[in-house]
């Protein structure tokens, strides 16, 4: 982690220094003024902006570093501006205070955006290394002076609105070596520091996740729960993101959902999260596992950017994202699936996911996670390359490889993809799927009991085993829909040309052994 | 704020009709946005200005990097996007909406789109959209609201009939609109402004000007040239300015 201290303004530098409150300012402070774009045409200058460096931080100090209410201001102060010019810019803050943590820095910084804007005649855009800052013509005809003016104004409202800041002082800084400098050295660092948590935070990092409810309108029970290690199902939300949107508004779409005890720590199961889906969903359902692939799954809205899919013929989930058109190997396509699955509903044997989930450390961790994927579009797969583990990268299957499921089976077979001999879950070490029953076997059995159809032999084997082992854990996953006909390629299709059609409804099957034979046979 | 929506069947002369008024109001108002919310028009180079991205460009750009944004706050990155894509024109503010959205979900990149769109709008005295009939950012709520809505029609029978679905299509979308008006272009005839008079009076529009068929309106089409470049010699010109000083009054 990058320490965080006072930064060293050089001895040589231009400083204006001011301690305490200001009484009194010569510009409006609203929410009303949020918004407000100043116009070329009225603008005095533009601070920060697309031609010059730039940056915004806040930095968490112990309560004796700070000293409260005071600016520095490095570099030239408005008076010694050129109307319609631009000008480096870096606002930095000190905070303290018994609640203040460094994991705080990024939402108090965000919202220098927030009250930076309820300023009349002063324009602030955009975060960290991007903003754009522009102050209005009229700003200064009414006595706006000097850069210190607005620290204090901002200093303000950060103790008034965030109570928990004991202590605030600032830096403002327009001096251009100084703002490279810091930018480059403490800064960025900094901002890179942040992103890398999104992926290092995890869910039993934090005490709160996120919901998000702007799907509702049209999938009415859907509750998306948003936790760092599981993003939105339409992959727009992130924690991060959920977080930022509750402190603003609580009331949103987006609200805190605590965590309560933790149920199930494998299938990623909490009473809270339970309690609230039940709540938010009108009962429609009362368990959720966020990690979980059959057992209470996350429900699906219908935005989701990717589904998966079981495939009980190599005991094995196939994922397939909204822009590939053509049929999985499963012979449904996405938007057949996601017709099905979609609406806000449990649906075992399908999830909708965000392509983010990819990245999760605890991607369908129940159900084997990557061990246990055998099929993703090409698009899908070098998409999220880097994020499946290298033992197993080259064994999921794409388009290229396989299109149906009897060119799905002989590919996993002949990279020896761990459905074939069982599924160890990595994150417990237990072995969740039994594997495909032995070939041969089986074999032998389908030639003795129908010679007759010895010629489609292998197809047919190979057909029989799904059934047999499907999963030991759930029952067959077959969406609980009205009459939901799958196509699977079932033994009727390669040894009976009758042509059977099979419907099954909120069914449980489990088979020893099938005996298929021909008409009229005994 | 005053918000204007100008819509009506393509090729009745909307896009003639929003230009104009923004060219008018923005010559006595100082805070005016035009917005251009028809994929199909072509509003900047009736202005006779150059628009180098469109908001349909910058949520795409969001839909496809969001992933890699890391702990940045999703709704300011949208909102400096914008107001970067905003065209600083001469005496407005010029927002293309753009092409429609790709495949996948939007409803997050909305949710964010309609706040920031509010926040901006409400400080302009005039927001002036050249909208397409099918209202597509009304439905969606990018736009929030219209206080007038003018619909352009011509004398075709196709024209009228997209007016009247229009007038329907307002109601059912609960604009809260003060007034939903008609403007009637390219009349050459009596018999044609008779007709449009009993048109607005059956369906209980305000007929708030009749522009006469225009040479000149023609041959700047042909050419390519913006219709802002029309001057006092044109009847169009001259009958939309009376059009604007209605609304500048308020």
């Amino acid at each position: 982690m990058v320490e965080r201290k006072k930064i060293e303004i050089p001895a040589d530098a231009k400083v204006k220094v001011s301690v305490g409150p200001e009484e009194k300012f010569p510009f409006d402070i609203s929410p009303m003024y949020e918004g407000e774009r100043i116009r070329k045409e009225d603008m005095f200058v533009e601070l920060g902006g697309p031609k010059q460096v730039k940056f915004e931080l806040v930095l968490a100090l112990p309560m004796d570093q700070v000293e409260d209410m005071k600016v520095t201001l490095v570099g030239p102060d408005l008076d010694e501006m050129k109307e319609g010019e631009s000008y480096p810019y870096g606002m930095l803050y000190y905070i303290a205070g018994s609640k203040v943590e460094t994991d705080l820095e990024p939402v108090i910084e965000r919202r220098n955006h927030d009250f930076q804007n309820y300023i009349e005649g002063y324009m602030h855009l955009n975060q960290r290394y991007d903003i754009w800052v522009r102050i209005s013509k009229n700003a200064v005809k009414k006595g706006l002076k000097s850069l210190i003016q607005i620290a204090k104004a901002t200093m303000m409202l950060y103790k008034n609105e965030l109570p928990f800041i004991e202590k605030i002082e600032a830096v403002y800084i327009t001096d251009k070596n100084l703002v490279e400098k810091i930018l480059k050295e403490i800064a960025m660092p900094i901002y890179d520091e942040r992103d890398r948590r999104v992926e290092t935070l995890h869910d039993e990092d934090v005490q709160e996740f996120y919901s998000c409810t702007l799907c509702q309108s049209f999938a009415p029970t859907n509750v998306c729960i948003v936790s760092p290690d599981r993003p939105s199902l339409c992959g727009a939300i992130t924690w991060f993101d959920g977080r930022a949107a509750a402190k603003v508004d609580p009331e949103g779409p987006n609200k805190a959902v605590p965590k309560g005890e933790l149920l199930d720590p494998i299938g990623g199961e909490y009473s809270g999260v339970n309690e609230f889906a039940k709540r938010e969903s009108g009962g429609e359902y009362d368990r959720i596992k966020l990690h979980s692939f059959f057992e209470f799954p996350h429900t699906s809205c219908g935005c989701f950017e990717v589904i998966g899919f079981y495939m009980p013929e190599v005991d094995g989930i196939g994922w397939v994202h909204r822009g590939y058109p053509h049929p999985a190997p499963n012979g449904l396509t996405f938007s057949t699936m996601a017709g099905q699955t979609g609406g806000g509903k449990q649906v075992k044997g399908f999830l909708g996911v965000g392509i983010a989930y990819f990245r999760s450390k605890k991607f369908i961790q129940a159900d084997g996670g990557w061990y246990r994927v055998v099929w993703m579009p090409k698009e899908l797969k070098e998409r999220v390359a880097k994020y499946i583990p290298e033992d197993i990268r080259d064994k999921i299957a794409t388009e290229e490889n396989a299109k149906t499921i009897e060119e799905l089976k002989e590919f996993l077979k002949k990279v020896d993809h761990p459905v074939v001999k069982g599924v160890v879950r990595k994150v417990d070490g237990k072995k969740i799927t039994e594997g495909w029953p032995e070939v041969v076997e089986v074999k032998e059995e389908k030639v003795e009991a129908k010679p007759e159809v010895a010629a489609p032999a292998q197809a047919p084997t190979a057909a029989v085993q799904p059934a047999v082992q499907a999963v030991p854990t759930a029952p067959m996953p077959i969406p609980a829909m009205p009459a939901f006909q799958l196509p699977m390629p079932m033994p009727s299709q390669q040894a009976a040309p009758a042509g059977i059609k099979l419907i099954i409804k909120d069914a449980k099957i489990t088979i020893g052994k099938i005996v298929l034979k021909k008409k009229g046979e005994k | 704020m005053t918000a204007i929506a100008v819509t009506g069947k393509g090729g009745t002369g909307k896009t003639l009709v929003s230009a104009l008024l923004i060219h008018f109001i923005s010559k006595k108002s100082r805070k005016v946005l035009a917005v251009d919310a028809d994929p199909d028009s072509n509003l900047s180079d009736a202005l006779g200005v150059e628009v180098e991205r469109t908001l349909g460009d910058v949520r795409e750009i969001f839909q496809v990097s969001r992933d890699e944004m890391g702990t940045m706050n999703k709704e300011q990155w949208l909102e400096g996007k914008i107001y970067e894509t905003i065209c600083e024109c001469n005496g407005f503010d010029l927002l293309v909406m753009g092409r429609p959205e790709g495949e996948g979900c939007y409803c997050f990149a909305n949710s964010l789109l309609r706040g920031i769109l509010r926040k901006l709008t409400r400080h302009y005295e005039f927001v002036i959209i050249d909208s397409e009939a099918g209202l597509e950012h009304f439905s969606r709520k990018t736009i929030d609201s219209a206080d007038y809505v003018i619909v352009v029609t011509d004398m075709s029978k196709k024209g009228l009939a997209t007016a009247s679905r229009i007038k329907q299509l307002v109601k059912e979308l609960k604009l809260n609109f003060k007034d939903i008006m008609l403007i009637a272009n390219r009349i050459s005839s009596e018999e044609a402004e008779k007709r449009i008079r009993e048109f607005s009076e059956r369906e209980k529009m305000k007929l708030l000007e009749v522009l006469p068929y225009d040479e000149r309106v023609v041959e700047l089409d042909l050419k390519g040239l913006p219709v802002v470049n029309l001057d006092e010699s044109s009847e169009v010109y001259r009958r939309m300015r009376k059009v604007a000083e209605v609304f500048l009054k308020g």
